[in-house]
């Protein structure tokens, strides 16, 4: 079909690569989150298949060596560092209370490592285990750092998303963080981001790929994790969540934003219902988020980056439009890693220690 | 020494100020080429290079309260300074509902940043004070004047009435306040979910100990504000969730949802004979409605056999009339229905 929109391919890698090289100060707020911000450009090269093509090994290997330079281990274990914006000059042995490794950045890093095809030889796994049993609390939640500080339903994603990168579930008590996960539940058929909040599509999606992706244990399994009926009630709210404009909204009577079309397809995708989203409107929709000199907004008119960029591209790879030339192919993705199948392969051949 | 956000002396780089002349900066370790790199402000490398010179010895004192808010106001993403400004207080001995209060403008101008949220919430959780868990009720209360559906304000909402669970003080005044956001707003989701928290998801309020009647207001509630506004889907999802909730039959509202499902409304209208028990649609709504046709479709689905066919048709005017964009959806749920009653 002549008329339907082209996905500008070109447009994405260019805004990705620019903001690899630099940031202007205006965005100092991801310093203390930089890896995520590295990861969304990663996967958006990862994506389109663009990070052989369109980078340098010279580049790749310099982006590894200064991952690495954000492992970091001390008394409760290894994992990354966001950037090296608390980093004493001279670097130091070991981290102190006040850079103290991240545990969405660690699994930010992992995934950005395996991206750039890295053989992982340098990964301290036992350390980052000891890491993710650290940051469990009492009420099964996990936090970000291991000394308290934001806990909620992203720290336990990226706790369980970790483990099975390792395929080493020792570091999390299963069944203590499964009924946090399952106390976060709406009345909505959403998950909040602590107990007691509103249904929200970000962190449904952390719930979602949780409960699906531990082992079962003598109290639970993935399957009966979720009830038929939640799970009918989880699949509506999240059909009802795509407005009529092809976008997802995040929280109901809100308005349509790409990230979201991720995090509510996504989690479709993971009950089995992801035939359930309009596909073709979506991608009508993302090529209204596409801003003229490359890269995807929330919405039509904003501004782009790569955090909106690489989740509308996730988006369109988990729900290709039945319509529409070659220019929306994407390659394989993994719903429950994020990230593509071929990178999860390598994640799978390289992180586990039994492969190390 | 108060701490304010007073700009007046903040020009005078921390380097050449002979206050700090005893601390030596430490700068931004940088092995290799770095990824994506900021590029900072010279103001905030010579306040960053002093922070990191004040953590490695360890330094609490009323400077580095100043110190870190200079910090957090250029980058209140910064969770170290948050962090060690916490930490700090505590050392100092200091009134943490100063702290509370000297953070008001800042929490209000940056809404969306987690740190504002999180930082009061460990203040709170020092003072252990339900004088100030009220008193934050009344700052959260503002703070949704400007962005009403802020996530992390209505979090922090809901962790203070779980957290110090003080039914004098703080519960009473949450039902009354969220009608009030209704009133302003009856398509405010964030209000409805806090409702169902309040009434539903943290036990028992005073005077409700009759779950029945409580059921019966909160059904009157909710049928009222939907026949003001019938395609408003959050006032749905809390009357489904509602019902689930205490286990009530969808099917014990069918005369309420049935004027909702067809064009016109039909049968009299006028005031005398007005049914309290199931308000009508306004005037001018746009009906049929989405979400009654649903709900229709719903209880025709329950009672199965010969009612299974009235749901079918529904879900396909659905599918290919009247809400197109969830066309796979209502097919889905017209498989389910016929592939379960086989
Ligand atoms: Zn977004």
């Amino acid at each position: 079909m002549s008329s339907f929109p082209r996905l500008a391919r070109t447009g994405h890698t260019s805004h990705c690569k620019i903001c690899l090289s630099g940031l202007p100060f205006s965005q100092v707020e991801v310093d203390s989150s930089r890896i995520a911000l590295i990861l969304y450009c990663f996967g958006t090269l990862d994506l389109l298949g663009t990070l052989s093509t369109k980078t340098s090994e010279t580049d790749r290997q310099k982006w590894r060596d200064w991952l690495w330079e954000q492992q970091t281990s001390g008394k409760h274990g290894t994992g990354f560092k966001p950037s090296a914006y608390m980093t004493p000059q001279g670097g130091n042995d070991e981290y102190g209370d006040y850079d103290a490794p991240h545990l969405i950045m660690t699994y930010a890093a992992l995934l950005s490592l395996a991206i750039l095809r890295d053989d992982c030889s340098k990964l301290n796994r036992t350390g980052i285990v000891q890491l993710i049993r650290a940051c469990q609390h009492e009420d099964g939640s996990f936090s970000a750092l291991p000394d308290g500080g934001e806990a909620d339903l992203r720290s336990v994603y990226c706790a369980f998303a970790l483990s099975s990168m390792l395929d080493d579930w020792s570091g999390i008590d299963i069944d203590r963080a499964v009924a946090y996960i399952q106390r976060c539940s709406s009345y909505e058929g959403g998950y909040g981001q602590i107990p007691y909040n509103e249904a929200l599509g970000g962190t449904t999606y952390c719930a979602l790929a949780a409960l699906h992706l531990a082992p079962g244990t003598t109290l639970s399994s993935p399957e009966t994790r979720i009830t038929p009926a939640e799970r009918a009630r989880t699949i509506r709210w999240l059909t009802q969540n795509q407005t009529s404009c092809g976008g997802f909204c995040g929280r109901t009577g809100k308005l349509a934003d790409a990230c979201y079309c991720f995090w509510c397809g996504a989690s479709l995708s993971i009950l089995g219902a992801g035939e359930l989203v309009d596909s073709t409107a979506l991608a009508l929709w993302m090529a209204q988020c596409q801003y003229k000199f490359g890269g995807i907004a929330k919405a039509p008119s904003e501004r782009p980056d790569p955090y909106h960029t690489y989740l509308s591209l996730a988006a369109l790879a988990l729900h290709p439009p039945s319509e529409g030339a070659s220019s929306w192919e994407l390659f394989p993705f993994n719903m429950f890693w994020n990230t593509t199948e071929e990178t999860a392969q390598w994640v799978r051949d390289h992180v586990p220690a039994h492969k190390a | 020494m108060s701490a304010t956000f007073d700009d007046s002396d903040e020009s005078k780089p921390y380097a050449t100020d002979p206050e700090w002349a005893d601390v030596i900066p430490v700068q931004q370790y940088e092995g290799v080429e770095p990824i994506a790199p900021i590029f900072y402000t010279e103001e905030y490398k010579d306040a960053t290079d002093y922070f990191r010179g004040v953590v490695k010895t360890g330094e609490m004192s009323p400077r580095v309260l100043k110190l870190t808010e200079e910090i957090i106001h250029m980058n209140p993403a910064h969770y170290s300074a948050w962090q060690y400004r916490y930490r700090t207080l505590l050392a100092l001995n200091s009134s943490l509902e100063a702290e509370l209060e000297l953070m008001d403008s800042f929490a209000i101008q940056f809404l969306k940043t987690y740190q504002v949220w999180h930082h009061r919430r460990l203040l709170l959780t020092a003072l252990r004070s339900v004088d100030a868990a009220a008193r934050e009720l009344a700052f959260v209360a503002r703070a949704l004047r400007t962005d009403a559906k802020n996530y992390h304000t209505w979090s922090y909402r809901q962790w203070i009435l779980a957290h110090f669970n003080d039914e004098d003080r703080l519960w009473p005044g949450e039902l009354p306040w969220v009608e009030e956001l209704l009133e302003e707003d009856v398509r405010n989701n964030s209000a409805w979910h806090h409702r169902f928290f309040v009434v539903w998801q943290s036990g028992v309020r005073r005077g409700e100990v009759d779950r029945e009647d409580v059921l019966r207001r909160e059904l009157a509630f909710t049928k009222e504000k939907i026949s003001l506004a019938p395609n408003n889907p959050s006032a749905w999802n809390y009357l489904r969730g509602v019902l689930d909730h205490t286990h009530t039959p969808y099917a014990s509202l069918t005369s309420f949802v049935q004027p909702y499902t067809v064009a016109a409304a039909p049968g009299p209208t006028d005031d005398s004979v007005v049914d309290l028990e199931n308000p009508r649609p306004s005037a001018g709504a746009e009906l049929p409605c989405v979400p009654a046709l649903e709900f229709l479709a719903d209880i025709y689905e329950a009672e199965g056999g010969e009612a299974t066919p009235k749901a079918v048709q529904i879900w396909k005017s659905l599918a290919d009339e009247r809400d197109t964009i969830r066309k796979k959806y209502w097919e889905h749920r017209i498989k389910d229905a016929l592939h379960g009653s086989q």
